[in-house]
């Protein structure tokens, strides 16, 4: 009877029961949106990570990360390559020589992190071919070319066809200088790692640092994410002497910025469900508030404090519950719209997103995983929500109340 | 004889540090199984107050009041709930069911509070229906009953828990005088045939000549304590 009067009695005030039920809505409508984007960023900036800059999984001589000496390349030769190249999990292998290097032109000087690359498997592994924005590239059949970001180009004042010269170390320490015709300006939407990063051919770094054949990185983009730690495994076995990186470990920035923002997140959704406790709070007070003289003859008839808790509590539920779907069904409906599209945040936000290494197209996505989550938090937020006017009423004197 | 109700020296005081009120003061009172009782006096002069207490809504500041043996001064709060629920039938003045259950549902709610099992809640329902003669009403809201047919179905629910007495604080005063003589005559019908003890307060002359026992209060005291004589040969109440 109880279950009956509390569904009765949400249908009073149909206005004020839908403005809770509407409440509820955007409620959990603002929380799945919070995470909905959320997870859309994440999943394009990991995506980014993995496709476009560290690839999968990484190989160095355990000492090269430290000072970038250029005498500690790999040991192994094209065979690893192949070898890496021939498993069933893999899509892609590529090998790079690395440096740290000045570049220098008649505008300025920066430093740089040169990578020598080898053009065809490389575009297969990190798309470099996608990235470019004008220019031919790198020429196999020529010397010395040289591939810069647009960021870097701006401010060094670089046009395709202008030259530069860059300056580092080799193997025997002595300073090595050499001219650099740029052929190509590439942009991706991470604009740090854009203006640090220099590409040139693998052979043509080789020559100038004196390594012969040798490498000091293979790079290896696998089929399915999932596969991450089955092949970190079995490359690390395979070549016991070599370490074997995942992007988490070699961009732990990456995981830092995850976990950053699943605080800010929690932050956000907090402060919605505050919004929202206090407009349960004070529609089931106006409520009561209308009932004062009812609820007093229920006490007074021998209706007890725990069954008016129950009704109010109920009724919270009940209004709860209608606004749920609604909120569900808004979150998905624009989930799948905005996914398709995307969210173009550098027309608000402007260059915000890109230079903390985020693409300023959002994809976001419906967090069916947090679901549960979300609905477990905004119902809890209504049962909160509720004690505080079920205990009110439970307070209400009937006598006083009858007098009304 | 059985005593149902047996309140001594019942005293309440409203704003006892400002201008103190004495809206009962002193009262003694006794009454049996069965008895038929107007509670008359001036506006003001108490009523509701007496009966507030009398019923386990109020606690008095003075005295005991005697219920079926307990004395209801002594109990808490969540205590004088269960026993109103368990002992005490109410009708009050006006708005007395609640809106969004029908009339059947407003009775049978008193019953489910109180654990009824179904069979019996539908068998006791359809009998107190009959008392009341709105069978034809059972499954209607309140808002589309008389004023004098909620109050009939007040009483069909006061009468719902099996109550030592029935309360009713000027049931009649929002009726026309037809539909008060219909209330009038289903509760005299439920004292005389199923021996329901009745006490109300009117200061309605017509029914005033209903009751077949009189007290009249003035400035909270009992100044008149009167046992009609009626058609039947029962006579009822003693000097309180
Ligand atoms: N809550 C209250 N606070 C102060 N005075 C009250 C309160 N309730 C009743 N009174 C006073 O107590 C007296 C008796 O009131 P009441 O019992 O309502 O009389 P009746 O029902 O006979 O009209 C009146 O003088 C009234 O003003
Ligand atoms: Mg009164």
């Amino acid at each position: 009877m109880i279950l009956q009067m509390a569904w009765r009695n949400i249908w009073r005030n149909k206005m004020r029961s839908l403005v809770i039920a509407l409440s509820v809505a955007i409620g959990l409508f603002a929380g799945l949106a919070v995470l909905a984007l959320h997870k859309g960023m994440l999943k394009s900036r990991v995506r980014t990570v993995i496709d476009a800059e560290v690839s999968h999984i990484q190989l160095h001589h355990p000492l090269f990360k430290k000072d970038y000496e250029p005498q500690f390349t790999l040991t192994g030769n094209e065979q690893w390559l192949n070898d890496i190249r021939s498993s069933a999990l893999v899509k892609a292998v590529t090998a790079r020589s690395v440096t740290q290097a000045m570049l220098a032109t008649t505008a300025g000087s920066a430093g740089v992190q040169v990578n020598g690359i080898i053009p065809g498997t490389e575009n297969e592994v990190s798309r470099l071919d996608k990235k470019m924005k004008e220019g031919t590239g790198l020429n196999p059949q020529k010397k010395n070319e040289i591939v810069v970001s647009r960021k870097l180009a701006d401010k060094m004042k670089l046009k395709t066809g202008s030259k530069l010269v860059l300056t580092f170390t080799d193997t025997a320490a002595n300073i090595v200088s050499a001219a650099f015709r740029v052929t190509g300006i590439y942009q991706t939407e991470n604009t740090p790692l854009d203006e640090r990063n220099v590409y040139v051919k693998i052979n043509d770094l080789d020559e100038l640092l004196g390594i012969g054949n040798a490498f000091h990185e293979i790079a290896v983009l696998l089929k399915n994410d999932d596969d991450l730690l089955t092949v970190q495994k079995e490359l690390q076995q395979k070549y016991p002497g070599v370490l074997v990186e995942s992007w988490k470990e070699i961009s732990p920035e990456t995981e830092l910025m995850v976990n950053t923002m699943d605080y800010y997140m929690y932050i956000i959704i907090g402060i919605i469900m505050l919004a929202l406790a206090f407009g349960i709070i004070n529609t089931m007070l106006m409520a009561i508030l209308e009932r004062t003289r009812e609820i007093g003859m229920m006490v007074a008839l021998g209706m007890n404090r725990v069954k008016l808790f129950l009704l109010v509590f109920l009724e919270t539920i009940f209004l709860t519950m209608i606004g749920t779907p609604f909120g569900l069904l808004t979150t998905w409906l624009a989930t799948e719209y905005f996914y398709k599209r995307g969210i173009d945040t550098s027309s608000f936000a402007g260059k915000t997103m890109s230079s903390f290494g985020f693409s300023s197209m959002i994809y976001p996505e419906f967090p069916a995983e947090e679901l549960v989550t979300v609905m477990l938090i905004v119902i809890l937020t209504a049962v909160f929500s509720c004690i505080f006017p079920a205990i009110k009423s439970g307070r209400l004197q009937p006598v006083e109340a009858l007098r009304k | 004889m059985q005593t149902v109700i047996d309140a001594h020296n019942v005293s309440k005081v409203y704003n006892p540090k400002t201008i103190p009120v004495y809206a009962v003061n002193n009262v003694h009172l006794h009454l049996q199984r069965g008895e038929f009782t107007a509670l008359v006096g001036p506006s003001g002069s108490g009523k509701t107050t007496l009966l507030n207490l009398i019923g386990g809504l109020d606690k008095p500041d003075n005295g005991s009041i005697i219920i079926n043996g307990v004395d209801i001064t002594g109990l808490s709060a969540n205590e004088l709930i269960d026993f109103r629920l368990r002992n005490i039938g109410f009708v009050f003045q006006s708005f007395n069911l609640i809106p969004v259950l029908t009339a059947k549902e407003n009775v049978e709610f008193i019953m489910q509070l109180q654990k009824t099992r179904r069979q019996e809640r539908e068998n006791r329902i359809k009998s107190l229906f009959r008392q009341i003669e709105l069978e034809d009403k059972i499954n209607v809201r309140p808002s589309q009953l008389s004023g004098g047919q909620q109050q009939r179905v007040a009483v069909a629910r006061a009468l719902a828990s099996r109550p030592q007495f029935v309360l009713a604080d000027e049931p009649t005063a929002n009726l026309d005088s037809k539909s008060a003589a219909n209330l009038l005559d289903i509760m005299t019908k439920l004292n005389k045939e199923e021996n329901i003890t009745f006490l109300f307060s009117t200061h309605d002359q017509r029914v005033i000549e209903r009751a077949r026992r009189v007290i009249t209060l003035v400035d909270g005291q009992i100044a008149n304590d009167t046992a009609r004589v009626s058609t039947l040969h029962e006579v009822a109440g003693q000097a309180g």
